[in-house]
């Protein structure tokens, strides 16, 4: 769901030649045209490409926890990690580890410790009900838990957290979670399924004012009630005991369970939340598996271990995130921070094997993203499928990613990309075919240029060309259909309110999934009454075949019937699909251990450790 | 004097309601809207309505900010739509201390460079030297920020290991010393430009010919007649440019990880916080015009006839 925007505040930096800010959780990016990709701001998505500011968008300071930021910060961090209790020469590390990793008390466990530093840019909430943006989600996470969560095994997306097990009634509609016994909040007060029940209620109260609510929570049977202030107590959630939950849901929906794993269902301390006011999130009470030590807007945010934490707790002692922004490379360089992205311009050095840094190069799996050219389809040209058929079929993705792209992306032809829950290795995409353009052009009530109106089209971004591949592709359109269009970039704010609006007539845009089901692309985007189709698409067939999907029972019959949807969708050309998410690489400090990016671009901080070392 | 004194008084606070208008009505006919914003991609329209209802959004434009006015006079600047449940000057005050300090150590790069060199260019006057110091000076002064900073952080951070690449731990650390540099540097150019011609200017006065005349020791003429002299004029300048300190310096900042105003100043245009634009806009205005005022107040008390007009 989440747009991946890139360009956060430093597409101006960037244009500025100078990668300002290609934070940590972001490795290359996916279509490497660094100065305007398919995303706008900082707070909005959480981007997995190299973000140059933003916004951006990153952000605010004091004088005190910047000083500990920085490179003397380092040595003293590994210092005082080194004293905690083991002391391993550096060469040594690995293998005294890996020794100790059998040992059950933790206390001696050699990984223990140290802080690891990365930039960052400033969460627009922690509060798990506000929280929409891969910023905020990124840290709400380390903060906060629910029922269930996600890992990066693609055999097995989800996974209970919070809840020992939860079964399912046999039609579907009933939930029974058990609690794991004796969970805690990180300050020790007790968690039980009444504050699950609160948790959601408040979520969906008006005066909390979280926007998604519904999205992720609206099944529930009363939430949506609430939501529309004509109750404060939803029936469908009824507390069997401490330990046990039962959540009624309108109708069987098999991927109820992978929206639990979104931090709006997250679980929040009722005291914390009534005695904090607005602001009870500058010291938020969570469960996962670290706590906000501190927090100062634009500057920085220290996250400490939660020793209450219900699993093994986090290796280590804090994560800093340096907020106010610099120069990710030479910082990463200076040894200011653990991990960085790759900018465009120090890839080459970077990967030459010749070169040291070379060998702290991390592969980093690919994300499920798809980027896209969507069509307005109820603005005239695009309201013809045969002229959209006709610009697919004008579109060679593979010269473009070979030619334009260095193969640093992956062409797409749907909108679910490989490796996600339901992708088509049998999709019928809309391959590369002039005649066949040619063909779809003429039958369209557009074959006549003179006929053609005015084609704006329009991509997020901070001022400057379009990306290169966007020009290719206009080029193509030119070339071989005669088809002229005009570029426009608009900044985030306003890219955001002319889509809501539908007032643009072909955009460009990346979406990535907000729990592993394909519900998350297909349903969200294409079905005619979503409030955020943003193609006007509306196809009766298609809304039945989702209808069936939303309830079908059986896996593999739902992914068909998914499969059947997106081949329509892809028939009807609403998108131009352009690329997929590809393997990128990252920048981690040798020292630094258990550093992953999920697919879904969240990294896992909890399995993170950093070998000490010996200052002589 | 008093009289000419109080009424520039009287008016800084209408000037200020006018620029408050003005960056507010731009809020009200921009593109993009601060709850779309805040409510992200994935939000329903209803829910995008409750946001600008508790926002006070939908009121009419004047209404809007008049109770901004009325709160503001009270000293309340409102809330950061961007970040919740934070006051306005509660986020602004500390970015604001942090470009100061950056501003002012970089003044004094500008100044304690600018100056001598301005001095020495003068008295070789003639010389292949002055041309040439004043070509070299004029470069660095059109090198761009983003040229000098990465190259400084390159040399002084990464090969020399020197100083760190970015953060900021207060004006007399050594995080300050690069920003102040690439700041100060180009700065002096222009100072250097002042106090060379204000010194060529005393240079050719009576007053110097006669201390030389008299014999009084080179030194001591440079020192006692000339410099001091010269910078006379240099002064009322210096006035002009305390506006500027609280200003960012947004590349330098942006590069060198400052946590200053300009970096939340941008994000806030980006963010569509128009409490927090306005309250800027409002603060540069004032410093603006207090400076204004300053420099009024000096030059009457220099010059009569100023006086006298008013």
């Amino acid at each position: 769901m989440r747009y991946v925007r890139r360009l956060m505040i430093a597409g101006l930096a960037v244009a500025v030649m100078f990668a300002i800010g290609c934070s940590a959780d972001e490795p290359t990016p996916v279509p490497p045209t660094a100065t305007s990709v398919p995303e706008p701001t900082a707070t909005q998505v959480p981007t997995k490409a190299p973000e140059v500011q933003r916004t951006s968008s990153g952000v605010a300071p004091t004088a005190t926890a910047i000083a500990a930021a920085t490179s003397t910060a380092v040595a003293e961090a590994t210092a005082s990690a080194g004293e905690q209790a083991t002391v391993v020469a550096e060469e040594t590390a690995t293998a005294a580890s890996q020794a100790v990793e059998d040992v059950d008390d933790r206390e001696f466990d050699a990984r223990r410790g140290g802080v690891f530093r990365l930039l960052g840019s400033d969460p627009v909430t922690f509060d798990p009900a506000l929280t929409t943006d891969s910023t905020s989600y990124d840290i709400t996470l380390q903060l906060f838990s629910g029922l269930t969560r996600l890992t990066d095994d693609p055999n097995n997306p989800i996974v209970t957290d919070l809840a020992e097990s939860f079964t399912v009634s046999s039609d579907g509609t009933v939930y029974r979670f058990v609690l794991r016994e004796g969970l805690v909040f990180s300050d020790g007060s007790p968690l039980t399924a009444f504050d699950f029940k609160w948790s959601w209620e408040r979520a969906a109260l008006p005066e909390t004012g979280s926007p998604i609510v519904k999205e992720f929570l609206g099944d529930i049977v009363g939430i949506n009630d609430i939501v529309e202030g004509n109750a404060t107590s939803a029936e469908g959630i009824t507390v069997i005991d401490d330990l046990t939950l039962e959540v009624k849901i309108d109708s069987p929906k098999p991927y109820f369970i992978a929206k639990l794993t979104y931090p709006v269902t997250f679980v929040v301390n009722r005291d914390n939340v009534e005695s904090g006011g607005e602001t009870w999130t500058e010291a938020p009470i969570g469960s996962g598996p670290f706590v906000l030590k501190s927090y100062e807007i634009g500057v920085s945010m220290v996250l400490a271990r939660n020793d209450n934490y219900w699993d093994t707790p986090a290796f280590l002692d804090e994560v800093h995130f340096i907020l106010a922004g610099g120069s990710a490379m030479a910082m990463y360089e200076n040894e200011e921070i653990h991990v960085t992205g790759i900018p465009s311009a120090s890839y080459e050095r970077v990967t030459d094997p010749n070169e040291q840094l070379s060998q702290e190069v991390v592969d980093v799996p690919a994300e499920f993203v798809t980027y896209y050219i969507g069509f307005n389809v109820e603005q005239a040209p695009f309201d013809d499928v045969h002229f959209r058929r006709a610009l697919n079929y004008a579109v060679d993705k593979e010269l473009i990613a070979e030619a334009v792209l260095n193969n640093r992306a992956k062409p797409a032809y749907g909108p679910i990309p490989p490796g996600f829950v339901g992708f088509n290795p049998d999709l019928e995409g809309l391959r590369f075919n002039a005649e066949r353009a040619q063909e779809e052009l003429a039958m369209s009530k557009y074959a006549d240029p003179e006929s053609l109106p005015r084609i704006v089209f329009t991509t997020p971004g901070t001022g400057g060309s379009p990306p290169t591949y966007l020009l290719a592709v206009a080029d193509m359109w030119a070339r071989t259909l005669g088809v002229e269009v005009e570029f426009q970039e608009v900044e985030w704010a306003t890219f955001l309110q002319e889509i809501d609006n539908y007032r643009l007539q072909v955009f460009s845009l990346a979406w990535s999934p907000d729990y592993p089901d394909p519900h998350t692309f297909v349903d969200v985007l294409f079905r005619s009454d979503s409030s955020i189709n943003q193609t006007q698409y509306s196809n009766a067939e298609v809304d039945a075949l989702l209808d069936e999907a939303t309830t079908e029972p059986d896996p593999a019959r739902r992914v068909q019937l998914y499969q059947q949807a997106e081949q329509i969708i892809v028939n009807d050309a609403v998108w131009v699909p352009m690329w997929w998410g590809t393997e990128g690489k990252i920048l981690v400090n040798r020292r630094v251990n258990g550093f992953r990016i999920s697919p879904l671009g969240s990294y896992y901080l909890k399995d993170v450790w950093i070998e000490k070392q010996i200052d002589f | 004097m008093l009289i000419y004194i109080s009424r520039r008084l009287l008016w800084t606070p209408v000037l200020l309601f006018v620029a408050g208008l003005f960056i507010f009505s731009l809020g009200s006919v921009a593109p993009g809207d601060p709850a779309e914003l805040m409510a992200g991609q994935r939000a329903d329209p209803e829910a995008i309505a409750r946001i600008r209802d508790r926002l006070g959004l939908d009121d009419p434009f004047l209404v809007q900010y008049t109770r901004y006015a009325a709160n503001a006079l009270k000293g309340d600047f409102g809330e950061s739509y961007r970040y919740r449940g934070r006051d306005v000057i509660e986020l602004l005050g500390p970015k604001l201390l942090v470009s100061l300090e950056l501003n002012i150590v970089s003044y004094v790069v500008t100044l304690l460079i600018g100056l001598p060199l301005g001095f020495w260019a003068a008295m070789r006057q003639g010389t292949w030297k002055d041309p040439t110091m004043t070509t070299f000076m004029l470069l660095v002064y059109a090198l761009p920020v983003f040229f000098t900073a990465p190259f400084l952080i390159l040399v002084f951070a990464l090969w020399l290991d020197w100083i760190p690449v970015s953060g900021w731990s207060g004006m007399f650390s050594t995080h300050a010393i690069l920003p102040a540099f690439t700041i100060g540097v180009p700065g002096a150019f222009v100072f250097m430009r002042y106090m060379r011609a204000s010194t060529l200017d005393v240079l050719g006065q009576e007053y110097v010919r006669t201390a030389h005349g008299k014999g009084m020791g080179h030194m001591t003429v440079n020192r006692r007649h000339i410099a001091r002299n010269a910078l006379l004029p240099i002064v009322t300048i210096l006035g002009f440019s305390l506006a500027g300190l609280f200003g960012g310096s947004l590349i330098v900042e942006l590069i060198y990880g400052i946590p200053g105003v300009s970096r939340l100043a941008l994000e806030a245009v980006f963010q569509r916080d128009y409490p927090v634009l306005t309250t800027l806009t409002l603060l540069g205005a004032t410093m603006l015009a207090i400076a204004n005022l300053v420099a009024d107040i000096m030059y009457s008390l220099i010059d009569p006839r100023i006086r006298l007009r008013a």
